[in-house]
């Protein structure tokens, strides 16, 4: 069963939330890619559609299946924040998947040509509004904070 | 894998499933679902697989990469391919190692040809790529010289025999597949055309390239363009022959298969190529293609690990890796490709009873191999994961982007 709440798949489902993927390369340098087509499918993985297969995101992603690394999905619309981090699992090429998911990529733009489906299983999710961060900070180093925060 | 943990564990274990071959087991076989997976394909070298046996063409692993090869019943020590818990898996000694899937089979392969032929029988498919083999005769077999680990004319006269499956492929039905594949959106990336050697013509395979050109031009009609993303793997043609194929046709890149990176093994192992054209000739024509075609866009293809063959190859694999690895990259620094497929001493040809080297000697020549392209900036679009398929090498390539 997916990590993923509900609400949280709803907000994959949006085409109006802003996501972001990033990756890493083999000597640790992030990289980053906004892309709001990034969804998520029925078993509650996430769906990244490459379409540029010598892309830096897309060679990212091949070493990450092959070494287990992990990737990092940040979501976001208006009060909603979400950071999700997890794994490539499938690296799709060929088969309906992969048929289907070429067609709808023709749908959004003609000149789109997909080169590979990517099916990311999410390990962990965290909320990431600055209300939920800073009350996480607040619980466990309550120590950390400016003293006139809390003057009378 | 612990030792060569910057190799891709997918390559890692292609390649030994391909060297220790595979079964199924009866509930995998039942997981093979006629009408969605490819079960027939017309292969020129291993075997075109048999409608009664209905067994899976090839297998995919998790990240795209191909395990080109039929199941062994003679294998000593094979993988067994089990269905556990509704999933696919390669297992080794009863121990899952990696979920697999099955080919799938495109749409134009239950369809016939104006003339009545099955279109899988024209074409083959690989995850991406079409794959035409017009002629699956050789005639370097044809004097008892056919290169010692190839079962060509043995594979095709049994589906002839069997299947009904002619040796040779008409440019109408080629023509007409082609046409029908390209109704797939999505389903190929490129067309790869081979043969075996004909030696006939004015000169040493004129008629091999006529071939090649009236095929190429069938095919081609399906396109807008002149050139489309194309490859052979033919014998080596001279300059002059190459300049006709590359004017006349769209094709855009070109393999000839130098085998055994190694005169005096290539003289014993591929006879037949050696007394007709001779080994320095045969990488000489190879490394002159380059001038039409583009750095990177000619490869030759070995048999990784045929070099090995007993009694006149290496007996020490570090031997053995090192001869194939610097004539490697006296190809790869003139704009040449190498890549291997893994030896499988196969029925039918005349190795079948050898035995191939260790896995980390695979391991090592992959990596070597594909470090190769790296330092001298080659790259493999046209032989890479998605095209052939059969190179733990090129698949290594995907990793090592710039
Ligand atoms: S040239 Fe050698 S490898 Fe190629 S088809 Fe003929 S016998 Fe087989």
């Amino acid at each position: 069963m997916s990590i993923l709440t509900e609400s949280v798949q709803a907000l994959l489902q949006d085409s109006k939330a802003a996501k972001v993927l990033a990756t890493v390369d083999k000597q640790g340098i992030p990289h980053l890619v906004s892309d709001n087509t990034i969804t998520v499918n029925d078993e509650g993985q996430i769906i990244y559609l490459e379409l540029i297969e010598t892309s830096r995101s897309n060679v990212n992603l091949v070493n990450s299946i092959w070494f287990k690394r992990k990737v990092a999905i940040h979501l976001s619309k208006g009060e909603e924040s979400f950071q999700i981090k997890g794994y490539p699992v499938y690296s799709v090429i060929s088969g309906p998947v992969f048929e289907h998911y070429y067609k709808l990529a023709l749908e959004r733009n003609p000149e789109f040509d997909l080169s590979t489906v990517w099916i990311i299983e999410p390990d962990e999710i965290t909320d990431d509004t600055y209300t939920a961060r800073k009350n996480k900070e607040r619980d466990e180093h309550p120590l950390i904070t400016h003293l006139d925060r809390l003057a009378k | 894998m612990d030792k060569y943990k910057d190799v891709s564990p997918f390559v890692i274990i292609k390649s030994d499933v391909t060297r220790r071959s595979f079964i199924y087991t009866d509930r995998a076989l039942g997981a093979l679902d006629k009408s969605k997976h490819q079960y027939q394909q017309r292969v020129l070298i291993g075997s075109n697989g048999d409608e009664n046996a209905a067994v899976p063409v090839s297998l995919l692993l998790r990240d795209g990469t191909s395990i080109i090869g039929m199941p062994s019943k003679t294998a000593k020590n094979p993988y067994v391919v089990d269905q556990i818990d509704g999933k696919l898996v390669l297992t080794d000694q009863g121990e899952i190692v990696e979920e697999v899937h099955y080919w799938y089979k495109p749409d134009y392969y239950d369809k016939f040809t104006s003339s009545g032929t099955p279109m899988w029988q024209v074409a083959s498919s690989r995850p991406q790529r079409l794959e035409i083999d017009p002629n699956s005769h050789c005639h370097f077999w044809n004097k008892g010289n056919g290169c010692k680990f190839c079962n060509i004319n043995a594979n095709s006269a049994q589906s002839e025999k069997e299947c009904n499956m002619s040796k040779q492929l008409t440019a109408q039905d080629v023509y007409e597949t082609v046409k029908e594949a390209l109704k797939q959106p999505g389903a190929f990336t490129n067309i790869k055309m081979s043969s075996g050697s004909i030696l006939s013509g004015a000169e040493i395979f004129d008629d091999e390239v006529d071939m090649y050109i009236e095929m190429l031009q069938a095919a081609g009609d399906n396109f807008k363009d002149k050139k489309f993303p194309s490859t052979i793997v033919a014998s080596a043609f001279s300059e002059k022959q190459l300049a006709r194929l590359y004017e006349n046709t769209g094709l855009m890149t070109y393999t000839s298969d130098i085998e055994i990176p190694n005169e005096a093994l290539f003289a014993w192992i591929c006879k037949g190529k050696h007394k007709e054209v001779g080994y320095a000739e045969w990488k000489r024509r190879i490394i002159r293609a380059v001038d039409i075609f583009g750095a990177g866009n000619v490869s030759s293809g070995i048999v990784g690990g045929c070099e090995m063959a007993q009694p006149h190859g290496f007996t020490n694999e570090d031997d053995a890796l090192k001869a194939v690895l610097e004539e490697a990259e006296d190809f790869a620094s003139q704009g040449v490709s190498i890549v291997h497929c893994v030896w499988v001493p196969m029925h039918g040809s005349a190795f079948h009873n050898q035995q191939n080297p260790s896995l980390e000697y695979y391991v090592r020549l992959a990596k070597g191999l594909s470090d190769l392209r790296k330092k001298y900036r080659l790259n493999v679009d046209m032989d890479n994961y998605r095209k052939c398929g059969n190179h733990p090498d090129s698949d290594l390539d995907r990793g090592n982007l710039e």
